[in-house]
């Protein structure tokens, strides 16, 4: 059963797959913590929760990659994978705190041409902030 | 007195007790027949074509032996060499009286003395020469009395003239080289059964499985008397024990790849392994690659112990040197080309041959199990490898006078060329075994229904601890009563063309019924496929295998039935619907483990120090996100060097990806990845090996295409990635999996 939350503010583990993914939602963005290492099964709780916080109705995803120390080839290809349901769903897409070594591996498989990539939280929650309030939503 | 104490003697065993590998349970058999409770019973050992028994008999000798009960074990081989079956029974005789004599004066060195009749009568304990000598003078009397089948009927009944309380006979017959059909009145095999099945001691016969069937049919044996026990070429574990064990034995050098080629390219077959093993150390042979293996195994057909092994029975079969060349013409023939099954009639002709004659011919190549023939058809192309490659040379050589040493090359490159074919159809099978065993398994077990349902099990468990998958699938209500699977076999054996479209062990027919009741209405066929893919099979390989399978039940007339599709990574979305449509089942292989594990554990790694001061080795188990321990062992050795932090993370990376690779492709043997570390003073080279099958997109090549693929598929990026980190990344030769070399330079440091 998929549950809906959070309240804004606070932080969520979601409990409903197990999966020890932290999250938190600003108004209709959902931050989304990376672990220390991104491989398939972390990946893939990650895009549980983003699936779950679109379909609850978030507009905007911020991945924050600031515990992450290690990204495999498959952990990106996850990656790309969120990507495409967040534009299938309107959804925009941050990626925020990346480390060197990992913006040389998102350069060099092609991540970086489909996604906003920013310092850090504070500043991808900024960038959304600007596009909320410039784009219209569409129903 | 325990068979493995220090007292133990070898008496007729060939190796010692420790060397004897792979057969223990059928030595137990046979121990127990010796045993009281089946005294008067007789025990058919129905041997596959070179599975060797004569070993196996003489360990059991020797174990009765030393046990000095009241059985006397009494060990004969029949040897081509006898050409009447009146000498072969005269051989028996003596034998009997020698081995019966050694056991009761407790010498072993009097079984295989060469000794007269008369110097064993000389030797007989005061107790037993009255009955011997008996015995002796009634033999002399029946040997000139020209009743050959009296004579042959008293020889081997000779066991039963043991006068009670002197021990009781359990004679072991060594019938693998029983000729088929010796000269005069007396077909042997036929009167040895009706002798010893009526006698009243235990007997075992030993000898090929179609030969000894059929001699017991012959004689009208009570088969309520006869006990049986097949013997098969060893299982791959065991007979890479025997390997080890007779290189070991024979002073060979081998490795573990060239170990492994040895199983899989003689089948398990002990007779193979033992007599290619003895060439090698007379031809002071090491063999450690595959070029040795296949050098050594192409002297071995052109002129060593095998084309003498295969000469000899082609001698027997067809006497004749003319008919010989025709007879190896139609069968490599038949064996090459598509038509492998024709007619009594045709062979007639083609081998001009009258009936009796051809009859004679098709009987002992089916006794050899070189062909099937059931009096109107003749099926060839059967036979172990070395026969085929046999055959083929023999054609080229003799039929069509090809020059010897072109022959030669041809055979050693193509032996080559198929080792590795050979080795990847072995781990293969090894990998999809699983699914083989757990359908054989389905009996009835209720399991959860979402273990068939990839779309449903992914909503709820994607990404979901094991632990949380586990306490979710206790906790579901809708259940699915699997099956009972009465037949299973792969997809091939029902359509041949199947061959063409997947290998034979991930496609499977099982005939099942539902709730185990066996009727009509409850009888399913489930028709299975585990499809190779990297990512979620999509809808057009789904509709592919559901159309083929659907064409194949209409074909084959299965009424009922059910499809069930596999894959690592499940199904797409739109898969997923139309195998709804379809009302096939769809599982991803962890559904499939979670099944297995429904209807029936990590090894810590080890760093060693090489011998190199430099060096060091390291071992993982794959999977368990274990490159991490690599990664991070490659980190320290790497910040010894005072790689910047940078370099070190693309050298992580890098080694990820490598053990990645290895993990997902290789279908490994030992399912481990081994891992060298060379400290140079300008550069840390890392080899990442292991062995199994060499995956298609690691094949050394860096086409535009293959990258262009890759990108598109999302996966299959990590050797782009390897190649993009490190500044050198090479494929090193091996006969067995993969080993890949990376090497990262060292880069004075900024203001350094």
């Amino acid at each position: 059963m998929s549950v809906c939350g959070p309240r804004e503010g606070s932080d969520q583990v979601d409990t409903s797959s197990g999966g020890l993914v932290r999250s938190h939602c600003v108004g209709t963005t959902a931050v989304v913590y990376a672990s220390d290492y991104l491989n398939k099964l972390s990946g893939e709780k990650i895009e549980r929760e983003c699936r779950r916080q679109l379909s609850c109705g978030c507009r905007a995803l911020v991945i924050d990659f600031s515990d992450t120390q290690l990204v495999n080839s498959i952990g990106i290809s996850i990656l790309l994978g969120i990507i495409d349901v967040a534009e299938k769903s309107g959804a925009q897409i941050v990626f925020s705190d990346v480390n060197n070594q990992t913006v040389e591996l998102f350069e060099m498989l092609g991540l970086t041409r489909h996604v906003v990539l920013a310092k850090d939280e504070r500043e991808a929650l900024l960038n959304l902030s600007h596009f909320e309030t410039t784009t219209p939503v569409v129903h | 007195m325990s068979s493995r104490s220090e007292n133990f003697r070898r008496v007729l065993g060939r190796v010692v007790q420790q060397d004897f590998v792979g057969r223990a349970a059928e030595l137990g058999r046979i121990m127990a027949q010796s045993e009281r409770a089946n005294a008067g019973r007789g025990l058919l050992l129905l041997m596959e074509p070179s599975a060797g028994v004569s070993e196996l008999l003489r360990q059991a000798y020797d174990q009765i032996f030393n046990r000095r009960s009241d059985v006397i074990p009494i060990y004969f081989a029949f040897t081509r060499n006898e050409t009447t079956a009146v000498s072969a029974a005269i051989e028996f005789l003596n034998t009997f009286v020698q081995q019966y004599i050694a056991y009761r004066r407790d010498e072993p060195v009097v079984s295989e003395a060469p000794l007269t009749l008369q110097e064993l009568v000389e030797l007989a304990p005061a107790a037993d020469l009255e009955w011997i000598e008996q015995l002796v003078e009634s033999y002399k009397r029946l040997r000139f009395s020209n009743d050959d089948k009296a004579l042959v009927r008293f020889c081997l009944g000779a066991p039963q003239r043991i006068p009670a309380g002197r021990g009781r006979a359990f004679v072991m017959l060594d019938g693998s080289q029983l000729a088929e059909y010796l000269n005069g009145v007396v077909v042997l095999g036929t009167e040895i059964l009706r002798v010893f099945a009526r006698g009243s001691f235990s007997f075992v016969l030993a000898g090929l499985r179609r030969q000894i069937l059929e001699a017991a049919h012959d004689a009208e044996c009570n088969f309520e008397r006869l006990d049986i026990l097949r013997l098969e070429q060893l299982a791959a574990t065991e007979a890479a024990k025997l390997v080890e064990h007779v290189a070991r034995r024979q002073q060979v050098a081998t490795s573990e790849a060239a170990r492994d080629l040895i199983v899989q390219q003689f089948a398990g077959s002990p007779f193979f392994i033992n007599i290619y093993l003895q060439a090698a150390r007379e031809k002071r042979a090491a063999l450690l690659t595959y070029l040795d293996c296949e050098r050594l195994y192409v002297n071995e057909l052109f002129g060593g112990h095998i084309h003498r092994h295969f000469a000899d029975l082609l001698e027997e079969i067809s006497p004749r040197l003319d008919t010989r060349h025709l007879l190896i013409r139609l069968l490599w023939e038949a064996a090459a080309g598509e038509e492998q099954i024709s007619t009594f009639e045709i062979w007639r002709k083609r081998l001009h041959m009258g009936a009796a004659e051809l009859e004679d011919v098709l009987h002992r190549l089916h006794v050899q199990e070189f062909i099937n023939w059931d009096e109107t058809t003749v099926e060839a192309g059967a036979g172990p490898q070395a026969w085929k490659d046999y055959l083929k040379i023999r054609y080229r050589l003799d039929v069509m006078n090809e020059p010897r040493a072109l022959v030669v090359a041809d055979m050693l490159a193509d032996s080559l060329k198929r080792a590795p074919h050979t080795m990847a159809r072995h781990y293969k099978q090894v990998a999809n075994a699983g699914l083989r065993d757990l359908i054989s398994r389905f009996n009835c077990q209720p399991v959860p229904a979402v273990l068939f349902d990839y779309q449903n099990f992914s909503t709820k468990y994607k990404g979901a601890e094991s632990e949380t998958i586990i306490s979710g699938l206790q906790a579901e209500t809708d259940f699915f009563k699997l099956p009972q699977t009465i037949h299973l076999a792969s997809c091939s054996a029902f359509m041949s063309d199947m061959r063409q479209l997947c290998e034979e062990e991930h496609c499977l027919v099982a005939h099942t019924f539902e709730e185990g009741s066996y009727s009509d209405a409850r009888e399913v066929i489930w028709l299975a496929a585990d499809i190779e893919s990297k990512l979620e099979v999509d809808v057009a390989v789904a509709r592919a295998w559901c159309e083929r399978f659907e064409s194949m039940a209409e074909r084959i007339g299965f009424s009922r039935f059910q499809i069930w599709l596999i894959s690592n990574e499940g199904f797409s979305e739109d898969a997923s619907k139309l195998l709804e449509r379809h009302k096939a089942f769809g599982s991803s292989r962890q559904q499939l483990e979670l099944l297995a594990s429904r209807v029936r554990d990590t090894v810590p790694s080890e760093v060693v120090q090489s011998s190199e001061p430099d060096e060091f080795l390291m071992v993982v188990p794959m999977g368990e996100d274990n490159e991490l321990i690599a990664a991070n062992t490659a980190e320290q050795i790497a910040k010894r060097l005072t790689f910047r932090p940078e370099a070190i993370n693309q050298i992580k990376t890098a080694i990820v990806e490598a053990c990645i690779n290895a993990s997902e492709h290789s279908f490994s043997p030992d399912r481990k990845i081994y891992q060298r570390f060379r400290v140079e003073s300008d550069r840390l080279v890392i080899t990442i090996s292991s062995r199994g099958v060499v995956p298609a997109n690691l094949n050394g090549t860096n086409s535009s295409t293959e990258v262009k693929q890759a990108a598109e598929e999302r996966r299959g990026w990590g050797l782009k990635l390897i190649r993009t980190l490190m500044d050198e990344v090479e494929f090193e030769r091996v006969d067995d999996g993969t080993s890949l070399r990376m090497t990262k330079y060292l880069r004075p440091q900024k203001g350094t």
